[in-house]
């Protein structure tokens, strides 16, 4: 039996959580390939879920990990574009067939073992998603929901005390709910996946709490954080309104509740499914909406109306206030249609039970997911939450070992006395750090790195199931000072081991400065949620708690000024109050002259009514009002209402849009905009002539794949006399390198618009490093080895310079001993909203990765409110509806060498240094490229004007690579590629790192460097030689934030002219170079954080730095 | 994908006849069974078509094909082995391609221009993949059919992705096993006879084949183990199918067809008259 399977199958639990890795690294291979065989026949017969799903991750991580390093895998393979096809509409299982029968064919290769690996791992989660989407339906209460498919089925009707008017107006129910603090982190032991495979190890500790934003000495006091308004309406609509988003929809479709992304109002439409007020078995249905309300309430002609609120909790808390209010919305909605014994005060735990399954639904039909504790807060006080071992009876029993839904025990007062309760409050500080950060794929990582049994994140995970223990003992006993000590050390050791981006450079500095200044009276640091950076927690000696609460806005404040350049900012980070919620969810029935909205709601519907007609205000209408006027004079909570409706009926924005107008135009002509070439554009793209679909090359265009003998491959060891001469051109300060800095790195933020080349994205060398430092400390390290220090620059734009500037002065260079030089853009383009037609081109036409299926659905949804966005907004024009430095973009790298002439910078490196002949230039991404004297001396020897670095593809290399377009040997960009399959049958993909000599460079542009002086001889030289280049038309995601830490993103048009195609000139004399694929790899996204990290990736940059 | 070759089955014991049959389709013209199975499928663009038959019925079928009886390549099922096995008949005749398949005993008669054989290979050709047709059946009477479990494709009307699918399943069964999100309590989809299916069929009905050991091989087995390895759809389309094989079913089958096509007003007219003089009369009221 394969000794892999035997590991999945074992019975002894020693066994079976046995590493993957132990076995691989000593196995050839040969062995693993078999080892694969037998697991793919393994996973096809088993019937247990678990064993299929492990076996598809030990499949994956060997595809991705293993089989890579072992010598005598193919690197250069083809990877058939059908099984990519496959993969991006998730058909995995075809897929694998597919690339199986070409491995097969053609032998193993690292290309196909990449394509397998992205198709295991698909499949491994797909197949993991829909069993709890499987187990969420199957919940007892919760499938009736399911097979209601028309509006004559539904079962519930409203509350009569719903229905029962006092003075003309319905009375109005209110749901108010604290918010889950998970008291021990867990080591994300709740999410589904993990849970319900090893209930044993999921434990959380998790207490309900109130809060209230701090703000100087008359904080507000703590409240429940989420609240939710119902009541009847006489109108045949769902009248959904979001008080703290300021949203408000009228729905009279059945569809219309089933389309998340239409509006801000997703969540809402979630409560109201989940709750089976309009049950997820009647999405497409097409009966009228009314019919169904008028069953509902008993009335032909009544509607429903749902108010939410969220009390001024900024987005990203890590206290699953989301999640909360979804409870909060479904415990409303259940109430109100009788589905609870009780209409006001708590919940029974049955009822609490069946809320937190259902907010699980919700959660997964809005295309979302945390963990099975997000809705804690229904629940009283402190509770133990833990996995349920399935037993016989249970629906998920023989299907995985875990319950979907855990089991909840709340303490008492003897298990968690009234002191220690208060002595938390007293020692807490609880805080939003500020950061916006995407918590997703760091729940991957924890199911996959589970699944494996990777070595030392198993031990960090039996460390912190150690130190839970630990947190429960201390708590019993009533010491947070212990406490304290435990959630740090959980927080730096465990939790980083297995997922070293859950801290950051962000959260050390601040714990740093903590706590230097606090010394023995800070107790610890505890990480809430996914993530650090945006909620968290500090434990302080009580004493000192205010003190604490003040220095820590302060040190927060100040550490984002200085950061906020390099990282991810959503909010101005904030300090909270908070206390323990003894009660749980609670409601309440107002009546009479109470039955009122909350004064947020009338804020923004106030100024609709003023609107219409009094004679076309129904009596309910006007009788509202005049209450409302009533409770404006008496009741305090309406006080300030007056005012707000002035403030919202007229605005004051008109002046602050003025303002940013202005500061725009400065910016655009500050950074050299040509506003004669955007109108160009501009008008070529409102009339067809450029876009998306007009980037590609003709048709016609013959593109083959390179022979093996066309390029240089330095994979192997080259001979060593290239080496000797590229040391000698080092030595005599023959080469600089050029880092492109200029780019604002949209994938890597997803538009949030800081600087990636500062972003300190990972530890290495001992503590988080800059993109670069890293490239800096390459540049130290091959200057020491040649005994003349390196001259290196940065290019900028106008969006890094400044940045770039102050960080290096802040960080005195990173301590460079060599010729640093900044390099500064000398073009910026303003972006454009974008025509719908290239939204639909790059939306509908190019293959998408698609998602799993109720994501998806939100996908589409979205994606129709943008095109509909664009339409409104008036497609092509300028977009200006954002922070002025969100309008500009960078014109693509093409510019960044001929700016090193426009600006000056050449001439300046040639005066210092007169032997300058060659430039290294590489992406700011490209991390592994370093100024290899090897590769120097071969650029060299073999006297091209330019030799370029490719690598071989993997399935993840997407974007044009190296071919022979009609006969010239070039580099193509996959925006000009006439057709998707192209790209797969291109071997070499394009590392963005070129080798450049300096005249023969000059030569192309028609200079010599005697005319570097000449700055108008240089400009017409650089215009004349951009004209000949192509200019293509992208879209990219922009980053819009208002309110409290909310952020849209935006799909907006943008020109770039790109460096690859200088390749394609006939004149230029271009070589191109094989490197591997460590050298000359990029990192694009965080995403792909883990497994640079995991595949020797890091160690080997790490090998090419000299840090001090 | 491009589907050009088609796969009626019409060797089963009960069924061998019902081809035969005569009918007057929607134009008023009289035809066989047959000859509107074959006008169902060419109008599905299909070029290739094969029968499988039991040994000596290819002179009767030849006679009552009419204009395509030259289009048609005869398949022998020489012993009854299931309809899975005379699917798998044909399966040099498919090749690697995929193909629609149709059985004889039913007739589809659509809501709309476009016809039910024309419905189904337009989603299989966009989709690339399997398509079963199927029909909202209620419980009590999914015994007679296969039956699909699955889950409706977000935002495609009357498109389900299949994860299992059972032969004449008890409504124990189906209720665990193939509920189907979005339907009436109590519904599911069943087939309508009338399925585009891909090669990986014939290799699972193959594989079937060689296990079943002379005993009957059901078509239902090998499209469960298809949902398993390719995406597998089901797709409800605009009609209605009608069991010939069934007591009354010709009968029912004329009717429908009758009251869909050129004829309707004058046969609707005959029932009235049929009714009147002899329902009303006997009751002493004409």
């Amino acid at each position: 039996m394969s000794r892999l399977v035997s590991i999945i199958t074992a019975a002894e639990a020693e066994l079976r959580n046995r590493s993957l890795e132990g076995f691989c690294r000593s196995a050839s291979l040969e062995e693993l390939l078999t080892e694969c065989e037998a697991l793919e026949r393994f996973r096809r017969s088993s019937e247990s879920l678990y064993e299929r799903v492990r076996a598809l991750f030990f499949l994956y991580a060997i595809h991705r990990f293993h089989l890579p390093e072992k010598p005598g895998l193919r690197s250069r393979a083809l990877i058939p574009f059908s099984g990519y096809s496959h993969l991006l509409k998730r058909r995995f299982e075809e897929a694998i067939e597919l690339f199986l029968a070409e491995q097969k064919a053609a032998g193993p290769s690292d290309a196909i073992s990449s394509a397998l690996a992205a198709a295991y791992r698909g499949l491994g989660f797909q197949t993991l998603a829909d069993q709890v989407r499987r187990s969420v339906r199957s919940v007892r209460g919760n499938q009736w929901m399911f097979r209601i498919g028309h509006p004559a089925d539904h079962p519930l009707q409203i509350h009569p005390l719903l229905k029962a008017r006092s003075d003309g107006l319905f009375p109005v129910l209110q749901e108010a709910t604290p918010v889950r603090m998970d008291l021990s982190h867990s080591g994300w032991s709740d999410i589904f996946f993990l849970g319900m495979d090893f209930p044993e190890g999921a434990r959380v500790l998790n207490a309900s709490i109130d809060l209230s934003v701090r703000s100087g000495s008359c904080s507000p006091p703590p409240r429940p954080p989420v609240e939710a308004y119902l009541r009847l309406i006489e109108q045949p609509v769902l009248r959904l309104v979001s008080v703290d988003l300021g949203a408000m929809a009228e729905i009279s479709s059945l569809a219309e509740v089933f389309d998340f992304a239409r509006d801000y109002l997703g969540l809402l439409k979630a409560g109201v499914i989940a709750a089976g007020v309009v049950p997820p078995g009647l999405e497409g249905a097409g009966q009228p909406l009314a019919e169904l309300l008028a069953r509902l309430t008993g009335q032909s002609g009544w509607g429903i109306e749902i108010v939410s609120k969220v009390n001024d909790i900024p987005k990203g808390s890590r206290l699953a206030v989301s999640t909360s209010l979804l409870a909060c919305l479904i415990s409303l909605l259940m109430r109100a249609t009788g589905q609870t014994r009780r209409l006001t005060g708590p919940l029974e735990e049955d009822e609490r039970r069946l809320v937190a399954a259902r907010a699980i639904l919700g959660e997964w039909l809005g295309g979302s997911g945390g963990g099975w504790q997000d809705s804690g807060g229904i629940w009283p006080g402190i509770k133990l939450i833990q996995g349920v071992l399935a037993c016989a009876g249970d629906i998920e029993y023989g299907v995985s070992r875990g319950c979907l839904l855990p089991c909840h025990r709340v303490f008492d007062r003897q298990e968690v006395g009234e002191e220690t309760r208060r002595n938390l409050e007293r020692s807490l500080v609880l805080v939003h750090g500020g950061m916006a950060q995407d918590v997703g794929p760091v729940l991957e990582m924890v199911t996959e790195k589970y699944l494996l049994r990777a070595e030392a994140e198993w031990r960090a995970r039996q460390a912190a199931i150690a130190i839970f223990d630990e947190i429960v003992a201390a708590l019993r006993a009533g010491d947070i000072r212990r406490i304290g000590a435990l959630t740090h050390r959980n927080f730096s050791e465990p939790i980083q081991t297995i997922i070293p981006w859950a801290g950051n450079y962000y959260t050390d500095a601040l714990i740093r400065q903590v706590g230097e200044s606090f010394g023995e009276r800070f107790w610890g640091f505890w990480m809430l949620g996914g993530m650090a950076g945006g909620g968290m927690g500090f434990l302080f000696d009580p004493e000192v708690k205010p003190e604490a609460q003040e220095r820590l806005q302060e040190i927060m404040s100040r550490t984002k000024r200085r950061l906020e350049a390099a990282v991810p900012f959503a909010m101005e980070p904030v300090v909270y109050e908070f206390a323990i919620n003894e009660r749980g969810t609670w409601a309440e029935l107002r009546r009479g002259g109470e039955a009122l909205m909350p004064p947020g709601y009338y804020a923004l519907m106030v100024p609709r009514l003023l609107r219409v007609e009094p004679r076309h205000l129904a009596p309910s209408q006007v009788g509202e009002l005049s209450r409302l006027g009533a409770a404006c004079r008496t009741a305090p909570a309406y006080s300030g209402l007056v005012e707000s409706l002035f403030e919202r009926l007229l605005p004051q924005t008109q002046d602050a849009e003025a303002r940013d107008r202005r500061s725009l135009e400065a910016l655009l002509s500050e950074y050299g905009f040509d506003r004669v070439l955007h109108r160009q554009i501009q008008a070529d793209l409102r009339s067809g002539r450029i876009g998306l679909a007009q980037n590609r090359l003709p048709v016609s265009s013959r593109i083959e794949d390179v022979e093996p003998g066309e390029v240089i491959d330095a994979t192997r060891v080259l001979d060593g006399s290239y080496e000797r001469l590229g040391l000698e051109a080092l030595a005599e300060g023959a080469l600089a390198v050029v880092s492109l800095a200029g780019g604002v790195g949209s994938r890597w933020t997803h538009g949030a618009g800081v600087v990636k080349a500062l972003n300190p994205f990972c530890r290495l060398g001992g503590r988080h490093r800059s993109f670069i430092e890293v490239h800096l400390a390459k540049s130290r390290r091959t200057g020491r080895r040649s005994g003349t220090p390196l001259a290196h620059v940065l290019t900028t734009s106008y969006l890094t310079h400044e940045p770039i500037a102050a960080f290096l002065e802040a960080e005195d260079r990173y301590g460079y001993e060599g010729p640093l030089y900044l390099s500064p853009g000398r073009i910026v383009g303003l972006r454009l909203v974008p025509m719908t037609r290239d939204l639909r081109f790059a939306w509908e036409e190019m293959p998408q990765q698609m998602l799993d299926e109720q994501a998806q659905k939100v996908r589409d949804s979205l994606r129709a409110a943008l095109i509909d966005w664009a339409r409104r907004m008036g497609e092509g024009s300028d977009y200006t509806d954002n922070a002025p430095l969100q309008c500009l973009h960078p014109v693509g790298h093409w510019y960044e060498v001929p700016n090193l002439l426009r600006n000056g910078v050449l001439l300046q490196l040639l005066a210092a240094r007169p032997n300058l002949k060659y430039l290294l230039v590489h992406n700011i991404d490209t991390l592994g490229a370093d100024a290899d004297p090897a590769l120097l001396g071969l650029h060299i020897a073999r006297g091209g004007a330019l030799t370029a670095e490719v690598i071989p593809r993997r399935i993840e290399d997407r974007g044009g690579g190296l071919a022979r377009v009609n006969g010239r040997l070039r580099l193509v960009e996959g925006l000009a590629l006439p057709r998707e399959e192209i790209e797969f049958r291109l071997s070499y993909y394009n590392s963005s790192t070129t080798w450049i000599t300096i005249d023969r460079l000059l030569e192309l542009f028609g200079l010599t460097r005697s005319d570097l002086g000449d700055q108008e001889k240089v400009a017409e030289a650089v215009r004349t030689v951009a004209a000949r280049m192509p200019t293509y038309i992208t879209l990219k995601d922009v980053k819009k934030r208002w309110g409290k830490g909310h952020e849209d993103v935006y799909p907006v048009c943008q020109f770039e002219k790109l460096w690859g195609d200088i390749t394609a000139l006939p004149e230029l004399d271009a070589r191109f170079v094989v490197v591997s694929r460590l050298r000359g790899q990029q990192l694009k996204e965080p995403a792909q954080l883990d497994g640079w990290f995991r595949d020797g990736s890091a160690a080997y940059v790490e090998s090419l730095c000299d840090w001090e | 994908m491009r589907i050009s070759k088609a796969v009626i089955t019409a060797a089963g014991p009960g069924q061998r006849n019902l081809p035969l049959q005569s009918l007057v389709d929607q134009d008023g013209v009289e035809k066989s069974v047959l000859r509107i199975l074959l006008e169902e499928v060419l109008r599905g663009g299909v070029e290739e078509i094969a029968i499988v038959v039991a040994p000596g019925d290819e002179a009767a079928y030849t006679r009552v094909a009419g204009d395509h009886a030259a289009r048609i390549r005869f398949l022998l099922q020489e012993e009854p082995r299931g309809y899975g096995h005379a699917v798998w008949c044909a399966r040099d005749f498919v090749g690697a391609d995929p193909f629609l398949h149709l059985v004889s005993d039913h007739l589809a008669v659509s809501r709309v221009a476009k016809s039910c054989a024309e419905q189904l290979v337009e989603v299989a050709a966009s989709e690339e993949c399997a398509v079963s047709a199927v029909q909202t059946t209620r419980e009590s009477l999914i015994g007679a059919y296969g039956v699909v479990g699955g889950r409706r494709l977000p935002g495609r009307q009357g498109l389900y992705r299949v994860d299992k699918v059972i032969e004449k399943p008890t409504p124990t069964e189906a209720e665990q096993q193939l509920h189907v999100p979005g339907l009436r309590t109590g519904h599911y989809l069943a087939f309508f006879g009338m399925h585009v299916l891909t090669p990986l069929v014939m290799e699972q009905l193959g594989r079937a084949v060689e296990t079943a050991d002379g005993s009957s091989v059901s078509l239902s087995g090998a499209l469960d183990e298809l949902a398993r390895r390719e995406q597998y759809l089901a797709f409800e389309v605009a009609g209605w199918r009608y069991d010939v094989g069934a007591r009354y079913g010709l009968l029912t089958a004329q009717m429908a067809l009758a009251l869909a096509g050129r004829d309707r007003d004058e046969v609707l007219a005959r029932l009235l008259e049929l009714l009147a003089s002899r329902e009303l009369g006997r009751q002493g009221h004409v």
